[in-house]
């Protein structure tokens, strides 16, 4: 019952402004990339913070709802804390930039990017999360990212096994190829 | 004493499938391949037949791990993505063997169309050629649905739905068919369990088992008549198929393994859509925009987005009819007419798979 109020009290202040989703940020990446963005960019719940599924503030236990209270009274960055309906990305921003900053960002979503840490890269990818923001991919999928960039990166990264893989491949069809040879050279001698 | 109906079918049999001429000569030492400008067009069939290997290899590692039940699909491919070793890599690799696969099918398909080598005796050779070519389609698309995300789901929905609608111009007791087709592969009312067992049987044993045995037909024919000219006037030069062709085969299998090993390993075929369309199936979600099919079923998608239901459906039943019987209605055009058809068809194929979007935007607007 207890929970189910403090559901309510939370939606409730969602409603009215005070604790709501910020659609700036999902706008401007959307609008800068051309790809299709959606909630889970920063929030548990791809659908967004309000409801009662699972990541959502309706699903939240008693637990989690103090935690998010307490959330979203860290108004200055260095909280620590983890916002239960915001995923990795959107803590981060929470951690780096404290609330204040995140509101005055809404008015300038194309800042955030430069707002946040540069070496910051979540998913380990390589490219960087606040890149990753304005491509328009997700900064904790480390399969999503900008084709070229990712394959860049990748090719740097795995150069060894590849260059190991080209060897095996090469050596194995020269093998091939003198076996054939020694086979087609005995066919010829039978004939 | 036979009657005259069979005569003529075995002598027909007879000639398509000459299973006398069948020798270690025929087959190896006195093998030759033709060598003019199109000569390049012999390896297409062998790189399909080299990435349909990898994909047999990778989905037998797939499914250690894959759970074909809507519950648990989307976890074992993130468990399999994520957390088994080289999971990533061996589906990746299974991915982009499937594109490969398909691309090298159609340009194999279109040279051999260019060229001719459908013309008597390889009728049989061409038509099952063309069922390789559907049932390598059939592999497509119920392979989409087994990651069960948003895309995989939303696509196969739109797919049945576009199957149903054929009904409404189909006359009579004709139209109840489609709903009919829809139902049996849906399994039940909506795209859910039924649907993914199904799909999952056909892509991992029906198709695979029918693939197989018009694959050994197939091959069989190819190795019965050898390679087709592919010129109006005879080659002035050929090379030796063993060794010196099979050689050339296996150094560009390498290349093209090495290409699409690459691929795999360093460019998740997944980062060419946006993440949305890759998180689990949710019934009671929001649809995520972009839903759409695999690039190789945009020539037929596009349009279906653009014109009425029934000229597309009419299109390709005809164009699906043009191919297999292509045989005996182009049993008398010459090569140059069948190269500027060949031509024609790429050109359409390629425009509309790299700019479709651009052409739905610009009649239509809106995102597709």
């Amino acid at each position: 019952m207890k929970r189910a109020l403090w559901a309510t009290a939370v939606l409730c202040l969602s409603a009215a402004g005070v604790a709501q989703a910020y659609p700036e940020f999902q706008r401007y990446s959307k609008e800068r990339s051309g790809r299709s963005i959606n909630c889970a960019l920063c929030h548990t719940h791809s659908d967004g913070p309000e409801g009662l599924r699972a990541g959502q503030i309706g699903s939240l236990t008693q637990e989690e709802l103090d935690t998010l209270g307490l959330a979203r009274q860290a108004t200055a960055p260095g909280s620590g804390l983890k916002s239960p309906i915001l995923n990795g990305f959107g803590n981060l921003m929470l951690d780096e930039l404290g609330r204040d900053r995140i509101q005055e960002l809404r008015q300038r979503p194309e800042s955030l990017a430069e707002s946040l840490p540069a070496g910051s890269d979540l998913d380990g990818d390589g490219i960087p999360d606040g890149q990753e923001y304005l491509d328009g991919t997700h900064p904790l999928n480390s399969l999503d990212g900008q084709p070229l960039k990712l394959f860049r990166n990748n090719l740097g990264r795995h150069g060894f096994h590849i260059a190991m893989m080209v060897l095996a491949t090469a050596l194995g069809l020269y093998g091939l190829h003198n076996a054939i040879l020694w086979l087609s050279t005995q066919t010829g001698k039978e004939k | 004493m036979r009657p005259d109906w069979l005569r003529r079918g075995l002598d027909y049999l007879s000639e398509r499938l000459p299973v006398q001429k069948m020798s270690f000569e025929s087959l190896v030492t006195k093998k030759v391949v033709p060598v003019h400008r199109m000569s390049w067009a012999y390896y297409m069939g062998g790189l399909a037949l080299l990435f349909f290997l990898i994909q047999l290899v990778t989905g037998v590692f797939l499914l250690f791990y894959y759970q074909p039940t809507v519950s648990d699909a989307h976890a074992s491919v993130e468990y399999i993505t994520y957390y088994v070793n080289s999971g990533f890599l061996v589906r990746n690799l299974h991915t982009w063997s499937s594109s490969c696969m398909i691309l090298c099918l159609m340009v194999h398909a279109l040279t051999t169309f260019a060229m001719k080598a459908f013309a008597r005796p390889r009728e049989v050779t061409w038509l099952t050629g063309s069922m390789l070519l559907a049932l390598t389609f059939a592999f497509g698309f119920t392979g989409y649905l087994l990651p069960w995300h948003q895309i995989a789901v939303n696509a196969t929905k739109v797919v049945l739905q576009s199957i149903e609608e054929a009904g409404r111009y189909l006359p009579g007791a004709l139209s109840g068919l489609p709903t009919y087709v829809k139902e049996i592969i849906q399994g039940e009312a909506s795209v859910g369990q039924a649907t993914l067992s199904r799909f999952y049987a056909l892509h991992v044993v029906i198709l695979p088992l029918l693939f197989f045995g018009v694959l050994g037909l197939h091959l069989l024919c190819v190795q019965l008549h050898g390679m087709s000219q592919g010129t109006d006037t005879p080659a002035r030069r050929s090379e030796k198929f063993f060794p010196i062709f099979m050689l050339k085969d296996f150094w560009l299998w390498g290349v093209a393994f090495l290409v699409v090993f690459v691929l795999a390993y360093c460019l998740p075929f997944e980062s060419f859509y946006p993440y949305p369309l890759f998180e689990p199936y949710d019934s009671l979600g929001s649809t995520p925009d972009g839903i759409k099919p695999e690039w190789y079923f945009y020539f037929i998608y596009y349009p279906l987005e653009l014109l009425p239901f029934w000229v597309v459906m009419l299109g390709q039943t005809l164009g699906g009819a043009a191919l297999f019987m292509t045989p005996w209605i182009f049993k008398n055009t010459s090569r140059k007419v069948l190269g500027i058809i060949a031509t024609l068809v790429s050109a359409y194929l390629i425009v509309i798979t790299i700019f479709g979007h651009d052409i739905y935007e610009m009649f239509k607007g809106g995102g597709a």
